[in-house]
């Protein structure tokens, strides 16, 4: 069975045998058509350029910490999407509709790297990669624009590709579409047949972090 | 009162089984553009739908022009996070101000039944204060009509959708027609959370049917109420009310986007409504026509209807329309605990709090807001984990533990602002009409309600047992935008929904409400279409011929 590489001390394998996929068979056709689409061969890229790819690659692999095979496809996910204009429709004042917005902000992330180390981001090493962008989301302003708005572009995108995969949300200890099964076993600590419990529940992520921290919706 | 079958048979007449009723929908009239009919509604959410199911009861020949789909629940939507991206209103649409407010996911919808078809299900009434906020606090609208004139119609509304809950204590107690449902995890953890830090929290009040209703099955729990609900439990329009609107002869006319409504420079009054349909331009006469497109489309709309009498835009000579446009703060706040919760187990809407909704004179502060449960799916919660500038590994860890957060969502009611508003672009969409721009800015009151509604959810979550928090702050819902008021220097249109400049012209959605109080403005929408179509049916506008 495929599982995403993830070290268990970064939260790996805490759902041991969980599968989304072996679940398909209860889920309505509709679904399954959408939901197991995207375990198929991944679609062939339309909308970013080749200096593109490469960037967007680069910088998927840094959002998701996605470093070898096998990876959730997220920059043909995010390709078919811009390409076909599946957007929110909705852009600020100050930035480009997504689509421009990307093309324009994988520009200006190569031109960043080139500037520091002439080389392309995505010729990079994975080091440098990953102090760029943590230098990028520190500043208010980024080339010219509100960093949020350019970060938030960025980690929606990816964020929606990878956590739509049945793969991540093995990961998670998500089950997955439930209709028209439905879910009979409400409350806390409570699962279904389907369900598998976390094997390392006091492995919490947070318990270092601040007690109490805020971030805002972009 | 009347049974809810003789008032709306809706429930009974979709099928016993999961789908639609598509002989209703073959066999609808279909009204001819050249014949006059009695109205013209555009859109067919939760103001647009109402008020075609009640005027098509009382034999009115009415047609009602939505810009999306006919969804088929079993054909159309799935049990799927980014599978529904299509459930949402994304055209494009311009944002500014200090706090400018994503559109497109949560706050808008598409096609018939309209953002009902993804909300999460919450139906809470508004509160008596609600109607007099100036008079009483000094902020806000007073609206031109109180509570109890829109009483009776939300008692009818909460019996056709119908509502599930306990006993309601807050504004003006009540009940409701179904009783409470049980509750998941994340529920559990709120009431207990509640409990211990002293705090009134109730189960509901939700439009989810508990047990059967009509041909309408009980609720199986699935968690993907924000997907549109494929089970038919979940309440909106398209299974509420437009199955009794097509019984009585109404038509519903799918993919019809309306582009100017037409005025007759000699009379005054609207003659019909231009739309493009399967990309050829047509124009529908009609004797009323009602608008219902919601707080960015209406104003919109009607500034994209400007003509010679109405140069600034249609029912724009005081310079109202798309004015007072608000959106509700909508921080959410998770906790982390060692049980698993799995939240996204059970329907979101679950468990809610109106013990701050009202003006506390201890606080340096108006108005309040209200807390509820919401349950994030795996997308949505990468947001939330995002947000607190998570990413690469760490983004990757947090989520392992996706199972042991419970998420609680407040309400805060931000106050209406003249200059949050909706304008014109220059910017066109795809047939040739200039796209709304929204510009959006809070105020103080607005800062130290979101403020207090995060310390309120901690304190539940703490008093529950939470170690860590973590809150993400955001918006939800829209309305204002086209307000009622006293008199057109104040608002677009009066009591009744009927505009102040164009005597055969109405506004019947969620861009009609003067405030919002801290409550989801369906049910409030509902019934302010469903008084204003016994006014039209008693005659307060120009009969029927």
């Amino acid at each position: 069975m495929t599982v995403l590489p993830l070290d268990p001390k970064d939260g790996g394998g805490r759902f041991p045998g969980i599968d989304v996929q072996g679940q398909s068979p209860h889920w309505d056709r509709v679904t399954q058509g959408v939901v197991l689409a995207r375990l198929g061969r991944p679609t062939d890229l339309r909308f970013f350029t080749v200096a593109e790819e490469a960037a967007a690659r680069a910088l998927f692999d840094q959002l998701l910490d996605q470093r070898q095979e096998p990876r959730v496809p997220v920059v043909n996910m995010v390709d078919t999407r811009l390409a076909e204009d599946q957007t929110d429709g909705w852009h600020y004042d100050d930035m480009e509709p997504d689509p421009a917005a990307w093309r324009s902000t994988l520009a200006e992330l190569d031109a960043e790297a080139r500037e520091r180390h002439e080389r392309a981001f995505a010729e990079l090493s994975w080091e440098k990669q990953a102090l760029l962008l943590t230098d990028i989301q520190a500043a208010e302003m980024w080339r010219g624009r509100q960093t949020s708005r350019v970060w938030s572009l960025w980690t929606r995108y990816a964020c929606t590709a990878f956590y739509s995969h049945p793969l991540a949300w093995d990961e998670i200890g998500f089950a997955g579409p439930a209709y028209p099964r439905g879910y009979k076993n409400l409350g806390l600590n409570a699962r279904e047949p389907f369900e598998v419990a976390d094997a390392r529940p006091a492995q919490d992520p947070a318990a270092h972090t601040a007690k109490s921290q805020t971030g805002r919706q972009r | 009162m009347a049974s809810v079958k003789d008032r709306n048979a809706s429930a009974w007449l979709l099928p016993p089984v999961p789908g639609t009723n598509r002989a209703m929908r073959t066999d609808m009239a279909q009204f001819r553009d050249e014949e006059e009919v009695d109205i013209a509604i555009v859109g067919c959410g939760a103001g647009g739908s109402t008020l075609l199911q009640r005027l098509a009861r009382a034999g009115w020949k009415a047609v009602a022009l939505d810009a999306g789909p006919f969804w088929d629940p079993e054909r159309d939507w799935v049990s799927d996070e980014a599978g529904s991206h299509h459930l949402y209103w994304t055209e494009p649409r311009i944002i500014s101000g200090d706090d400018p407010v994503p559109l497109g996911s949560n706050n808008s919808g598409r096609g018939v039944g309209g953002s009902m078809v993804h909300y999460a299900g919450y139906t809470p009434r508004f509160h008596p204060s609600d109607f007099h906020t100036y008079s009483a606090d000094g902020v806000g609208a007073d609206w031109p009509l109180e509570y109890g004139d829109l009483k009776s119609y939300y008692e009818d509304i909460e019996g056709e959708l119908p509502v599930a809950g306990e006993h309601w204590p807050w504004g003006d107690p009540h009940s409701y027609p179904h009783s409470p449902h049980p509750v998941s995890g994340n529920g559990e953890l709120f009431l207990r959370g509640a409990l211990a830090s002293g705090i009134t929290a109730k189960v509901g009040p939700v439009a989810i049917s508990n047990g059967r209703f009509g041909n309408r099955p009980h609720c199986i729990y699935r968690g993907f109420c924000l997907q549109g609900c494929k089970v038919n439990a979940k309440a909106s329009p398209l299974i509420t009310h437009i199955p009794d609107a097509l019984h009585h002869g109404a038509e519903v006319r799918a993919d019809s986007m309306v582009t100017r409504i037409e005025i007759d420079d000699k009379t005054g009054k609207a003659t019909g409504v231009h739309y493009i349909r399967h990309g050829r331009a047509r124009f529908q006469r009609a004797r009323i026509v009602a608008v219902a497109g919601y707080s960015i489309e209406t104003p919109r709309l009607l500034l994209n209807s400007a003509c010679k009498r109405f140069p600034e835009g249609l029912c724009n000579d005081f310079d109202q329309v798309g004015r007072y446009l608000m959106v509700q703060g909508a921080p959410q706040t998770a906790g982390r605990f060692e049980s698993e919760v799995r939240m996204w187990k059970a329907p979101p809407p679950e468990v809610s709090s109106e013990d701050f909704y009202e003006t506390d004179p201890s606080k340096p502060y108006k108005r309040g807001f209200s807390i509820q449960t919401v349950s994030p799916l795996p997308i949505t919660w990468a947001e939330h984990v995002a947000a607190q500038g998570h990413w690469g590994g760490k983004l990757r860890e947090y989520m392992t533990d996706y199972v042991h957060w419970a998420c609680l969502g407040a309400l805060c009611e931000f106050l209406p602002q003249a200059e949050n508003r909706v304008t014109l672009a220059s910017e066109k969409d795809r047939n040739s009409m200039p796209v709304a721009h929204f510009h959006y800015s809070q105020c103080d009151n607005d800062r130290q309600l979101m403020q207090a509604a995060q310390g309120a959810m901690e304190k539940i979550l703490h008093g529950a047992g939470a170690e860590e928090v973590i809150t993400i702050r955001r918006f939800a819902h829209l309305v204002g935008g086209a307000r009622m008021a006293a008199d057109e220097q104040h608002g677009v249109v009066d009591a009744d929904c009927r505009s102040f400049a164009v005597p055969n012209l109405y506004i019947t959605d969620g861009s009609v409400l003067p405030t919002q109080g801290s409550a989801n403005p369906a049910l409030t929408i509902m019934a302010v279409a469903a008084r204003a179509a016994d006014r039209l049916i008693a005659g307060g506008a120009s009969k029927p011929t």
